[in-house]
């Protein structure tokens, strides 16, 4: 097998390990955090192993768990939604950028690269949305704007179907009398699972960890997401501690504890769909058989 | 076996050399060019979705940057507000601290797209290598976590590292390696470093991603046929992966060039906890802009920011992209 | 590329006609004091003669509150008899207020009442997101008007920017002293002697005593972003933003340098002492919790801070140990304090006169304004026998379904009940502190920034890098405080100062 030999790979495996452990050490921290109780970090600080246990970040969560589930399945059925329709129109997009024959095609380039450079800004975005087209707290809020597909991902996948689908397929499905559609859906798609896995994955996290969306679009409670929900908590106690009314507020600043404990319980459903993107990075259909 | 289309544009492309001859032949270039249109209309319908939602989410709301040339009044409406022409820019360029932003947001991306590159890729080769496919996706999965956490949460870690008197740098590794304690959030000095540091530690798991997946696209075939050369597993990195990914490796570093007047805000305002002291090595373009418009809540202002950070980034993108399309026009953006 | 340019045509046709369309939508016409009909449905008018009419109004909040459901039911009972309107309310949490209200109130959202303050008043009104109300106020608001004239007729005239009002100040406490306060506990423990303690410098002693005997614990801590940050409006009127200050609240109304000031150098050397001597913790400057926070975890026995009448009842209760106040400056009133917390009516609303209508009521109708604040009686909160109030039996601070403690907001304070442990006379206390308190000179004025926008960016950046490290004792302001005033100087502070004083002046003269 060409894989360099037994000690090749054990030095391979020993760096991973080393830069693993770097990696996640300041999860430990993290996590031993959410775990700690609150006045005790104030006091001594951050530890590997909390110095005085204390779920209550974790009860206090549970205790609001109905409005955690409820941002939770929002969070999951605006990412799996927004991830299938962005995939979808990013392909199609990005395939007949790849192909040479494709009239128009540099200026098509052009106009989807330009809008990775200039940007309106925030409030015509939002006014464009809110005013054109009214996606005030609905989904749509959630799944639209900015998120559906990206300059970035449609230059990606062009680069990948340009370097890695030879004409030579495309040349013999025209000869058998193939039309356009039928070829992306059953050769182009196939081939292509290491980008689509990539793009989908890369989809997934953005849609996963949006909060500015919910942020300006939403106010009712009912629509937040999960990390709406954490990051406008977050906010909230940066205003509160810089403000200089806080005294006039009269009101609990959210622990720190509890912050730590919903980053955590944020990333979790992440770790446990990265396996399912992790299946398509194989290279699908060897491209050899073809040319052969 | 010829393709016949390519036979067609080939004419036209032909024509089209032949500009300054008399009508007819503009007339034919035209008709030809139509029928490539129609020849090919299916690929172009299939562009139509996502021509649209650039149209509604980008182009539209484009119209909006000329906010950054009024004075905007929300009782005369948008449209109606005054034009105040650059005087929006001035907060810019009139500060002295202008040169210092400008410098170090353009030292940090240098160094980022840079460094990143390289470590990416390099990770992305260590995990492609590593025999154990199972292995290898664990070790994916963690590099990736830093990811998926915020800014704000980041911030609160290193603070954890960072701080005086109970920040394990001080209270543990220092004293274990003899070194005297380091008021960390006090010298400017070390910030660069850790700055960069973070940005690594957050990013690779994700920029390696891409070049993985490209890496796994190269034909085995190419492999099988260095090692029967007797090239060793390293000579064939150097002289098969790394060349053949090179298409990804130019245009994200492309990409990354044209927005090299932007900063990750979360990292250079929320990291250092919003510290005074350390500006002059934290401050960035962004973080300038954000600070200064807080209490002054001018869209103008900010978004006369937002172009002036565009205008940078696009004319070094063609410039980047003119001397890319030099030496291999595929590699180049557009 | 000139193939290129020739496509982007098309591009910038559509682009154009949707710019007209935008400039159809956006809200460009602006709504006159006429009889506005709102949204009328069939059903003819109540009693009151009016049409019926459904107000939007966009508050702050903080906790998440269970009931608002109930409580806004109950709102609309009251309001559908008094004005015939029904009120939906929008509450957007503080953290994302700034932002997503200068964004409902760009486009042509559907905002009638909405809150105003906290330092975007003046921005706000400048850019004509806010409907002047002084008409309003005569035909709609006299009620209002009647009962913050009854605390000082100079009240309302703060709102006033350019002759117009754009804002309602909520009653409140409307002015503030400035003090010092410590746990009860450690001052019974170390005997300490509050009433020696004049000036902040008499605090040395205090603090020695602490810091010799509680090792755990750091003997002050800043309340807000630096230790006298608070304090220090006690030795000026700031004018807004603090470049360009009004000293002891009136200096002939002349405007000079907070940060040149002599008084502002020895705070200074005053809070540096202090960190020299251990009396704050080292890592003051980039603590991510402020000072009840900290308190509340016992790492420290005191701050400075902005006051108020039952002050220390309140901290007390959020800190969970018995505070003890100590007021060190008196009590002084500033158009920045008074236009901190205000109601406003929204450029695009429908209706100005129901929503007048409605601000009316929150200062005229106890009912309603208790229902705000403190919820559905019987449900969240229960009368005690010494006329506060308290939660019922089996609710407590996390469970209760409306615990906003915001009542502030909500137009007249004084119309609501006081919660337990405070004072059952608060209100009175509190009233007459307003009406004791020195008015600054320059009471009623407002600086509009425009014209000095650009150095108002740079000056703000240059404190950013300074003040707090400066007010919190981590840098030497022997070395440092000129390096601060001549970066200010360089940044354009002075061009303000004289922006400021030419349009005080101008204000003084009418």
């Amino acid at each position: 097998m060409n894989d360099g030999g037994k000690w090749y790979q054990g030095f391979l495996h020993g760096f991973m390990i080393v830069l693993s452990l770097l990696t996640l050490f300041p999860f430990v921290l993290l996590l031993s955090g959410s775990l700690s109780d609150d006045n005790e970090i104030i006091r001594s600080g951050y530890a590997v192993i909390p110095k005085m246990l204390s779920f209550s970040a974790y009860e206090y969560l549970w205790s609001d768990a109905a409005d955690i589930v409820r941002a939770y399945s929002i969070t999951i059925f605006v990412t799996v939604v927004g991830t299938v329709a962005g995939l979808s129109i990013i392909a199609l997009l990005s395939y007949p950028l790849s192909r040479r024959e494709m009239p128009f095609r540099g200026p098509l380039a052009f106009y989807v690269f330009f809008t990775m450079l200039f940007n309106g800004g925030l409030v015509p975005t939002y006014l464009v949305y809110t005013n054109m087209f009214d996606v005030k707290n609905s989904m749509l809020a959630l799944l639209v704007p900015g998120l559906l597909m990206n300059a970035f991902y449609v230059i990606l996948m062009r680069t990948f179907f340009a370097t890695s689908i030879p004409p030579a397929i495309i040349e013999s499905a025209y000869m058998d009398g193939a039309k356009e559609f039928r070829i992306f859906r059953s050769i182009i798609i196939p081939l292509s699972t290491p980008v689509l896995a990539t793009v989908g994955l890369f989809q997934t996290i953005a849609y996963w960890n949006d909060w500015f969306n919910g942020l300006i679009y939403i106010t009712d409670p009912k629509l937040f997401s999960l990390q709406n929900l954490l990051n406008r908590i977050l906010l909230d106690v940066q205003f509160l501690q810089t403000s200089q009314d806080s005294i006039a507020m009269g009101t609990h600043i959210p622990l720190l504890s509890m912050r730590l404990a919903m980053a955590v319980i944020g990333i979790i459903p992440i770790l446990i769909a990265y396996p399912f993107f992790q299946k398509y990075f194989v290279k699908g259909i060897t491209i050899g058989a073809v040319k052969g | 076996m010829m393709n016949a289309s390519m036979h067609t544009s080939g004419q036209a492309a032909a024509k089209g050399r032949a500009e300054e001859a008399p009508q007819p032949a503009v007339r034919s270039r035209f008709r030809a060019k139509m029928k490539v249109v129609k020849r090919y209309r299916a690929l172009l319908l299939m562009t139509l979705p996502g021509v649209i939602y650039l149209l509604i989410n980008n182009y539209f709301p484009m119209l909006g940057m000329a906010i950054a040339f009024k004075d905007i009044n929300f009782a005369k409406g948008i449209m109606a507000s005054d034009w105040i022409g650059f005087k929006n820019f001035e907060y810019l360029f009139k500060t002295r601290d202008a040169f210092i932003i400008t410098r170090n947001t353009l030292l940090y991306n240098v160094v980022f797209i840079i460094l990143g590159t390289v470590l990416a890729i390099g990770l992305a080769i260590v995990l492609n290598e590593i025999k154990n496919r199972y292995v290898s996706r664990t070790y994916q999965s963690i590099i990736l976590l830093p990811h998926l956490i915020s800014m704000v949460i980041v911030g609160y870690l290193v603070f954890a590292f960072l701080d005086n008197s109970n920040g394990f740098m001080n209270k543990t590794l220092l004293p274990w390696l003899g070194f005297p304690e380091i008021s960390w959030y006090s010298e400017a000095k070390y910030w660069p470093y850790i700055l960069t540091i973070v940005h690594v530690w957050k990013s690779i798991g994700y920029s390696c991603i891409i070049y993985l997946a490209a890496i796994i696209g190269i034909d085995q075939e190419y492999y099988e046929a260095a090692k029967i050369d007797g090239a060793s597993r390293l000579r064939q990195i150097f002289s098969i992966t790394v060349p053949l990914i090179t298409p990804v490796i130019t245009i994200l570093t492309l990409l990354s060039i044209g927005r090299i007047f932007y900063s990750d805000f979360g990292l250079f305002y929320q990291v250092p906890l919003n510290t005074g002291i350390l500006m002059p090595v934290t401050q960035t373009i962004d973080t300038y802009v954000y600070r200064a418009l807080i209490n002054l809540g001018d869209i103008g202002m900010s978004s006369a920011a937002g172009m002036y950070q565009s205008l940078v980034g696009f004319t070094l993108v063609i410039l980047s992209n003119t001397v890319v399309k030099k030496f291999n026009k595929d590699n180049a953006l557009f | 590329m000139k193939r290129v340019w020739k496509w982007t045509k098309p591009v910038m046709a559509i682009s154009v006609s949707a710019s007209v369309m935008l400039a159809g939508c956006s809200s460009g016409s602006n709504k006159e004091n006429s009889p506005a009909q709102g949204a009328s449905s069939a059903s003819a008018a109540n009693e009151t003669g009016l049409k019926p009419y459904a107000l939007t109004f966009v508050f702050p909040t903080t906790a998440d509150a269970k009931d608002m459901g109930l409580v806004e039911e109950a709102v609309n009972k009251i309001t559908k008899e008094k004005i015939n309107a029904t009120v939906k309310f929008i509450p957007i949490s503080f953290g994302a207020w700034a932002q997503q209200t200068t964004l409902m109130l760009s486009g042509n959202e559907k905002v009638d009442v909405i809150f105003s303050g906290i330092g975007t008043y003046n921005q706000q009104a400048s850019k004509g997101q806010l409907l002047p109300m002084e008409d309003l106020i005569e035909r709609y608001g006299q009620e209002a008007k009647a009962a913050l004239d009854d605390q000082s007729p100079q009240i309302l005239e703060a709102a006033r920017i350019d002759g117009h009002i754009y804002g309602m100040p909520d009653i409140k406490d409307l002015a503030e002293n400035y003090g010092f306060t410590i746990r009860k506990d450690l001052v019974d423990k170390y005997g300490i002697d509050l009433s020696a303690v004049k000036t902040i410098d008499d605090l040395d002693p205090v603090f020695q005593k602490i810091k010799d005997n509680e090792p755990t614990m750091f003997p002050t801590y800043k309340y807000s972003q630096s230790i006298i940050d608070t304090i220090s409006n006690g030795y000026m009127d700031n004018l807004g933003d603090g470049f360009g200050v009004l000293p002891n609240f009136d200096n002939n109304l002349k405007v000079v340098d907070w940060y040149e000031t002599p008084e502002y150098a020895k705070l200074l050397d005053t809070v540096r002492r202090w960190y020299l001597a251990g009396f704050i913790p080292k890592d003051i400057a980039t603590s991510t919790e402020n000072g009840t926070q900290v308190m509340k975890a016992g790492k420290t026995a005191s701050y400075l801070s902005h006051m108020k009448p039952g002050f220390a009842e309140q901290d007390s209760r959020n800190t969970g140990h018995t505070l003890e106040s100590i007021e060190l400056l008196p009590a002084a009133a500033t158009t920045g304090k008074i236009t901190r917390f205000m109601l406003s009516i929204a450029n695009n609303s429908d209706n100005p006169e129901r929503a007048m209508m409605f601000i009316n009521l929150l200062y005229a109708d106890k009912e309603l304004s208790n229902l705000l604040a403190w919820g559905i009686e019987g449900k969240h909160y229960v009368k005690q026998a010494d006329g506060t109030i308290n939660y019922p039996d089996g609710v407590d601070a996390t469970n209760t379904g409306y615990g906003l403690f915001t009542g502030y907001l909500f137009g007249n304070q004084f119309l609501q009940y006081v919660w337990s442990g405070n004072d059952p006379q608060l209100w009175t206390t509190m009233s007459d502190f307003n009406k004791a308190a020195r008015k600054s000179k320059a009471l009623g004025f407002s600086f509009n920034a425009e014209p000095v926008k650009t150095e108002l960016a740079a000056v703000t950046n240059v404190t950013n890098q300074f003040k707090v490290s400066l007010e919190t004792g981590t840098i030497d302001p022997k070395k440092h405080l000129p390096e601060f005033i001549n970066q200010l100087k360089a940044a354009g502070i002075d061009k303000i100062i004289a922006e400021k004083q030419k349009q005080l002046d101008a204000w003084a003269a009418q």
